[in-house]
């Protein structure tokens, strides 16, 4: 089992590395098309369907600074498969360098409690959960935004704030009425 | 023209879309292109309806050349009702060479044998397909033509394209078939569907077809924009893979348009973690139907983003493989 | 790998509640509570077999069974009196005329009497104490071109129900409120959005579609499943839609037989939970969720194709149908009671506290 590790390579001038996780491959395309875009440092994205990553190109893949779990709602596979790559990532990502990104959360059919779960889990493992819009343009676009804020100062572009300090403001807190009884 | 005439052609132009009403009337040739042209299509269908059957009353049609009309709308619309496969089996030593005046002649004469009061029309379509049209009549009474069964063959080949047949006479029509076509047997081939087309490509494979080879597919070109540049698919290798797997079950490019696909599984239920079904003897009884626009297309698709394990199973790839899509399955047998 | 996950959870609880008091801050990061503190519940009793004949008079019955409704949410009513039903009716139909005729030069008086409008108790549906009861609301009109004699034909249909509501959050409302949370209806989608609007501007409420959510069709695929023991569904038919181009549908029909011995093994494991409670067969949704991955497990043993990446849609049998745009359709009266308590819940969980 190969993890992914946060410091095993050196940095790059001036660049960001993001790796975007989706099952579904659906979002992820449009959103690092929109990553790209920035100018102010250099982005580079990494897409896969879920982790480990394959040892091959291990030696040309950068340094990723952040890693993006993109989870469909709506779909239980593409939650269990998150769940399932998140045991290949080293401890060392949790200290800031995980994002969740949720999408279809308001969709019809989602299961009851999958949000729950979801914020159970971005609570646990200190990490942000982002909603997001995938349908239109203007979502991949604000959603790449908030990922580029993140993104800055995972990778140590940002002066005077590091991973750790920015993820222990905006991290998922448990909702304080969670683990109440149910309905009745 | 007698009252039977009248009712087949207002049941006729009733299930003619307005749109195709003019185009199919002219390359009926029945009527005149005076006559054609005193018909007005704006009007409502009802008074079309009306028009047509004065002017078909005046041209002194008869039964047989409304059925005429009704042969050219069907082989230009194909795509209508519910076709069946049969295929045939066991040819004669001089079944290459049945020609078609021989076959028609063949045809009526072995059907009318078998039943009285049939009416049987047989033209040759641009594609060579061999049209048969049949009206059953029963015993004393006349053949109904508002129910007439529809069959599209090739000849030389062996699959047979049936429409709207009765199970009273399934065995009348097969056996006919049979024999002017100089074979032994027919069976069922467990394929049928609305679009006739699809039904004909897929057996005759006339769809792009993927050949596994060893060698690894060309390379796309590089694009050189900056997206291309800084984005990178890690895994892109194994998504290649998935598609190539999928592309060699299912075939590239369009696909003939096939929209179901049923399975009866008696299978034992087997889970690890249910030993209470799994030391069960009898077998576990459902059904799944496959359904959508281009089911071909969607397997595939399914194949390619990993909702489908590759390789794709036996059960989904034998769909466009063995040209079926009615499968009975039963522990280790894979029967019709 | 594994280690460093699970150490941090041990560490996270206490920390989590101690940063909690600093940082009680919502924002857009997911760190606001969630909207409501009820959930839906993970328990409920297996629907037993009910004559509700007795309670119901059978020509409300038969209005009630056979025929797909579509289901909607209502926030609870403004000083709305079951006494009051006949002038209720009246309003409604002047209302109704009113929208019609608008922007038509008719005569007046001559377009009131082709809507007529009756509200009446539906009695015998409510079934605790607190439970209000169902209120239906027929609408009634002659075709265009009817004969005198003609009797008028009913071309709407609605009731406002709860049944099963939760005691706790119906007490807690205050007193000229009632709450009649789930709507369903049948007919011309104009004359639905005219009766919603008479209501919410009368008992100032509000309404929205009520979806039945891959939880709930789950629910309904297990409960009806459990009602094979006394009446026969003859098959559980599910359909899935896959998201691939083009979508890709899924129809999977179990024979009865076999899909109640899969569901009894389901229940097996959890045995011992049954036997504490003797008389009152409680479902809990672990085996629900059991009970949908032994399904799905089995078309995957067969297919290769994961049906958990797609989206259950629709579950039906031989007692009803339920769709994920809110359809329902109850085909025996005998379980009617334990489904439309389970809607009632999924209603009341839209309601704002």
């Amino acid at each position: 089992m190969s993890l992914l590790k946060p410091f095993s390579k050196l940095p790059d001038l001036n660049t960001a590395n993001i790796l975007l996780v989706e099952n579904e491959e659906q979002f992820q395309q449009n959103l690092a098309d929109t990553l790209v875009e920035e100018t102010a440092v250099t982005v580079n994205v990494r897409l896969a369907k879920s982790l480990p990553l394959p040892m091959e190109n291990d030696e040309s893949r950068p340094r990723i600074d952040l890693v993006v779990f993109i989870i469909n709602l709506t779909s239980d596979k593409s939650f269990e498969s998150a769940k399932a790559s998140l045991k290949y990532l080293d401890p060392g990502y949790f200290l800031g360098k995980v994002c969740f990104v949720a999408t279809n959360a308001r969709h019809a059919s989602v299961r009851t409690g999958c949000l729950d779960a979801l914020r159970q889990l971005a609570a646990l493992l200190h990490c942000p959960l982002l909603f997001a819009e995938d349908q239109s343009p203007e979502g991949a676009t604000s959603s790449a935004r908030r990922l580029l804020t993140i993104l800055k100062v995972a990778s140590g572009l940002v002066p005077n704030t590091t991973a750790l300090y920015l993820s222990s403001l905006t991290r998922c807190t448990m909702p304080p009425d969670i683990d109440q009884p149910s309905f009745d | 023209m007698d009252n039977s005439a009248k009712h087949l052609l207002q049941r006729l132009v009733r299930r003619i879309p307005a749109s195709m009403l003019k185009s199919t009337l002219d390359k009926w040739e029945r009527l005149t292109a005076e006559k054609r042209k005193s018909l007005d299509f704006t009007q409502s269908k009802w008074i079309i309806t009306q028009e047509l059957v004065a002017l078909c009353e005046k041209s002194e049609l008869t039964v047989k050349h409304i059925t005429e009309l009704e042969m050219i709308y069907i082989t230009e619309n194909p795509n209508q009702g519910m076709w069946h496969t049969f295929q045939l089996v066991e040819p004669e030593d001089d079944a290459h060479s049945v020609e078609l005046m021989q076959f028609k002649e063949q045809f009526k004469s072995h059907l009318r044998e078998l039943q009285r009061n049939v009416s049987v029309k047989i033209k040759k379509h641009t594609d060579q397909a061999v049209w048969i049209r049949v009206a059953w009549g029963d015993g004393l009474s006349s053949p109904n033509h508002l129910k007439a069964t529809y069959v599209v063959l090739y000849l030389q080949t062996p699959y047979v394209f049936v429409n709207a047949l009765s199970s009273k006479h399934k065995p009348l029509l097969l056996q006919a078939l049979t024999l002017s076509t100089r074979h032994q047997q027919i069976k069922a081939a467990n394929l049928s569907g609305q679009k006739l087309t699809a039904l004909r490509d897929l057996l005759m494979r006339q769809y792009q077809q993927v050949f596994p080879t060893k060698y690894p597919s060309p390379l796309a070109e590089s694009d050189q924009s900056i997206s291309k540049l800084r984005v990178e698919k890690v895994q892109a290798e194994a998504s290649a893979n998935r598609h190539r797997m999928a592309g060699e079950t299912f075939g590239d490019g369009m696909l003939p348009a096939l929209q179901s696909a049923v399975f009866k599984l008696e299978t034992k239920f087997k889970d690890p973690t249910n030993e209470a079904m799994t030391q069960r003897d009898e077998p576990f009884i459902c059904s799944v139907k496959f359904s959508s626009s281009n089911l071909l297309e969607s397997l595939r698709h399914c194949a390619s983003s990993g909702i489908a394990s590759t390789p794709v199973t036996p059960m989904l790839s034998s769909i466009p493989l063995k040209g079926r899509n009615y499968f009975v399955i039963t522990d280790n047998v894979l029967t019709a | 790998p594994h280690s460093g996950v699970v150490k941090r959870r041990s560490k996270s609880q206490s920390y989590r509640r101690s940063i909690r008091t600093c940082f009680g801050v919502a924002s857009g990061l997911g760190l606001t509570p969630a909207l409501t503190a009820r959930r839906m519940n993970t328990s409920r009793k297996a629907p037993r077999s009910q004559n509700i004949t007795e309670k119901v008079k059978p020509e409300h019955l038969e209005l009630l069974v056979k025929t797909e409704w579509q289901l909607s949410y209502v926030t609870p009513l403004y000083q709305f009196r079951h006494t009051q039903l006949k002038s209720y009716s009246r309003q409604l139909s002047a209302f109704i005329a009113a929208e019609k005729q608008e922007g038509l030069a008719v005569e007046v008086g001559g377009l009131q009497n082709t809507f007529k409008v009756s509200f009446s108790v539906l009695q015998g549906l409510a079934e605790t104490s607190d439970d209000p009861e169902t209120v239906l609301i027929q609408v009634q009109s002659k075709p265009m071109f009817a004969r005198q004699e003609d009797p008028p034909k009913t071309v709407w249909c609605g009731w406002l129900s709860c049944i099963n509501g939760n005691p706790e959050y119906l007490q807690s409302l205050p007193k000229d409120f009632t709450c009649l949370p789930l709507f369903c209806s049948k007919g011309a989608e104009d004359l639905s959005s005219l009766v919603k609007s008479w209501l919410q501007r009368t008992f100032d409420c509000c309404f929205g579609p009520l979806d039945i959510n891959q939880t709930t069709l789950q629910w309904l695929a297990a409960l009806w499943t459990n009602c094979h023991m006394e009446t026969n569904i003859q098959n559980l038919k599910m359909i899935w839609t896959l998201p691939v181009l083009p979508p890709l549908q899924v129809t999977y029909t179990v024979d009865s037989d076999d899909v109640l011995d899969l569901w009894r093994s389901t229940r097996e494991s959890s045995a011992e939970k049954s036997r504490e409670a003797e008389d009152e067969v409680c479902i809990d949704f672990s085996e629900v969720t059991r009970f949908m991955q032994g399904l799905m497990s089995h078309f995957y043993r067969h297919f290769r194709v994961d049906l958990s990446a797609g989206e259950l849609n629709q579950v039906s049998s031989a007692l009803g149908s339920a769709k994920v745009n809110g359809k329902i359709k109850i085909s025996s009266s005998r379980y009617l009671i334990s489904i439309f308590s389970l809607l009632t819940e999924c209603a009341l969980l839209k309601m704002p506290i």
